[in-house]
């Protein structure tokens, strides 16, 4: 099944509500935007990653919590968690991923 | 009429028929051994070329190369056999002659006839070709693809906010060479779609000579058309279509009447999949899968080229290690030198910044020739620039998509290099290269950004300028 925009921004909300440990009541979307990443892994590539240098469209999910602000990146394909105190994080791929 | 006068006539008449008959029978036998040897493996492996309007057939004659070791005896005698005549051999290009037809026959079945044998690396009608349009006596050739005109980093008209001229110059290359099927130029991506319309004519398939791919760890894979590190099979589609487009680029077939033309009209693609539907893998699997193309080479098959549109800004000792044995198996990389709008001097882009003699660093540019807003570039690590942005060519589900990156410059350069070992088969991994960057047309958007400051110029890689 391919990812949509809502499904992203959920899955987002939940995925850092467990990395925070915290209700997922208390993390607002401050904004989700179409934008174009400058590669596959939508700029936000792992260690040990290869990605196609290829601009890809896609979704930037901005979350905040305790006025702290995350960033979230996502097409249909991948969520990914970006820079996250200095590390990139693919979310929930296998879940994702056809 | 008497009866002697009967019986003349009649026996006139007779031997008439009888030579009427015979010379018959002769055009008959001609005809039926020449479709006997007619064997063509794969009828659309011969994409029929097509030409300018203005560029009547004048001649009737053949540009046949043969391949290297084939006597002059035996060329003429094959020549001979077909009731021809060599006429001509073209110095600069081992093995190429002209053949003139003296039955003038139609010279694109003469030409199928000769692409049969086995001592023929290729055969084409020779045409007149046109003067180029914006003069300076250059010939060039133009493929009947009906999206040609869109593909501007092939010939750049000036259309669509474009600058005239800014393009790789592949209309004047192709007057030189179109590309061999000999060449196998491996995609190491997203894996291809093999059954593309515009594609599968020019897609590698294992010989039958050729066993299965056995590795000591992997066991044994049937890899007919190539190979996929992420499960370890041997079917390679793509299924992100980041490395169908980049395909299409090096080697979508030109002068098919269909879709678009790559820089080689043809050339056998080798697909390899180590990236998912995301369009995303891992070093390990980059590394099976360029562990393949050696072993492959090593058992035979002309992979000359591995085309990496992809990286990361993580150094891996065991990537660069398979790619020097890459360099030593005489494999050309041509790689990405990434999106992130940086100086890879100071930040470097891998694979595209090892410092092996093999590894091409290659840039993105714009239909104006200005270096892309997202192209890294490094006046000491980046070396050549190619057509980047708004790229059309080849996608899933039979389809055509423009698409953006230094993914979409890198098959241009190893597009070109393909092009290059057809034309010059021995030419070895470390001249290519400096040949490569000798011919590039240097840039005022790149002086003191890349090392050769200057855009890839298939036409000069070829000699056609």
């Amino acid at each position: 099944m391919a990812l949509s925009k809502e499904e992203a921004v959920e899955k987002a909300r939940k995925d850092l509500a467990k990395r925070l440990k915290i209700s997922e009541d208390s993390i607002s979307t401050k904004g989700v935007e179409d934008t174009e990443f400058p590669d596959t892994a939508l700029g936000a590539g792992g260690r040990d990653e290869m990605s196609g240098q290829m601009l890809t469209s896609g979704w930037r999910i901005r979350l905040e919590a305790d006025g702290k602000g995350y960033e979230y990146r996502a097409n249909k394909h991948q969520l990914r968690l970006y820079n996250f105190k200095g590390s990139n994080y693919q979310v929930s791929t296998s879940e994702i991923e056809q | 009429m008497n009866r002697n006068n009967f019986v003349t006539h009649l026996a006139l008449a007779m031997v008439i028929i009888l030579i009427a008959a015979f010379a018959g029978q002769l055009r008959k036998w001609q005809k039926e051994w020449r479709s006997s040897i007619r064997i063509v493996p794969v009828e659309s492996k011969n994409p029929q070329l097509s030409w300018d309007l203005d560029t009547a057939l004048t001649r009737p004659e053949l540009l046949v190369r043969f391949r290297p070791g084939v006597s002059a005896d035996i060329k003429a005698e094959i020549a001979a056999r077909f009731n021809d005549r060599i006429e001509d051999k073209i110095g600069s290009v081992p093995g190429l002659v002209a053949i003139d037809d003296l039955d003038d026959l139609d010279a694109e079945i003469s030409a199928a006839t000769y692409r049969a044998l086995p001592e023929v690396d290729y055969a084409e009608p020779n045409y007149e070709v046109s003067l180029d349009h914006a003069g300076g006596g250059f010939k060039h050739r133009h493929p009947d693809d009906p999206r040609f005109a869109q593909q501007w980093g092939l010939a750049n008209d000036g259309s669509n906010g474009g600058k005239e001229g800014a393009d790789i110059n592949a209309m004047r290359a192709w007057a030189t060479s179109t590309g061999s099927e000999t060449v196998i130029v491996a995609v190491l991506d997203s894996g291809v779609d093999y059954t593309h319309e515009d594609l599968r004519n020019n897609i590698w398939v294992r010989p039958a000579e050729l066993g299965p791919y056995e590795d000591n760890e992997l066991g044994i894979i049937d890899d007919v058309n190539g190979y996929n590190a992420i499960d370890n099979s041997g079917d390679p589609m793509d299924d992100n279509g980041h490395g169908t487009h980049c395909a299409g680029i090096i080697g979508a077939e030109g002068g098919n009447n269909i879709g678009v033309a790559g820089v080689n009209w043809k050339v056998q693609i080798m697909p390899l999949k180590f990236m998912n539907a995301g369009g995303f893998g891992t070093t390990k699997d980059a590394i099976e899968a360029i562990n393949y193309v050696i072993k492959r080479k090593r058992d035979g098959v002309n992979v000359r080229v591995i085309s990496a549109s992809w990286g990361s800004t993580m150094r891996s000792r065991a990537l660069e290690d398979v790619i020097r044995s890459a360099q030593e198996a005489g494999i050309l990389f041509v790689a990405a030198s990434g999106n992130a709008s940086v100086n890879t001097d100071r930040r470097p882009h891998f694979p595209a910044g090892y410092k092996l003699d093999n590894v091409i660093s290659v840039a993105a540019l714009t239909s104006n020739d200005e270096l892309a807003s997202f192209s890294n570039y490094g006046p000491k690590t980046v070396h050549v620039a190619a057509p980047g942005v708004g790229i059309l060519s080849t996608w899933l589900g039979q389809d055509y998509e423009e698409k953006s990156g230094t993914s979409m410059a890198t098959p241009f350069v190893a597009g070109v290099a393909a092009l290059v070992i057809s034309n010059n088969p021995e030419i070895s991994v470390s001249d290519l290269r400096s040949l490569l960057f000798q011919s590039v047309d240097p840039l005022p958007s790149l002086a003191g950004r890349i090392v050769t400051g200057g855009r890839i110029n298939a036409a000069r890689a070829v000699g056609a300028e």
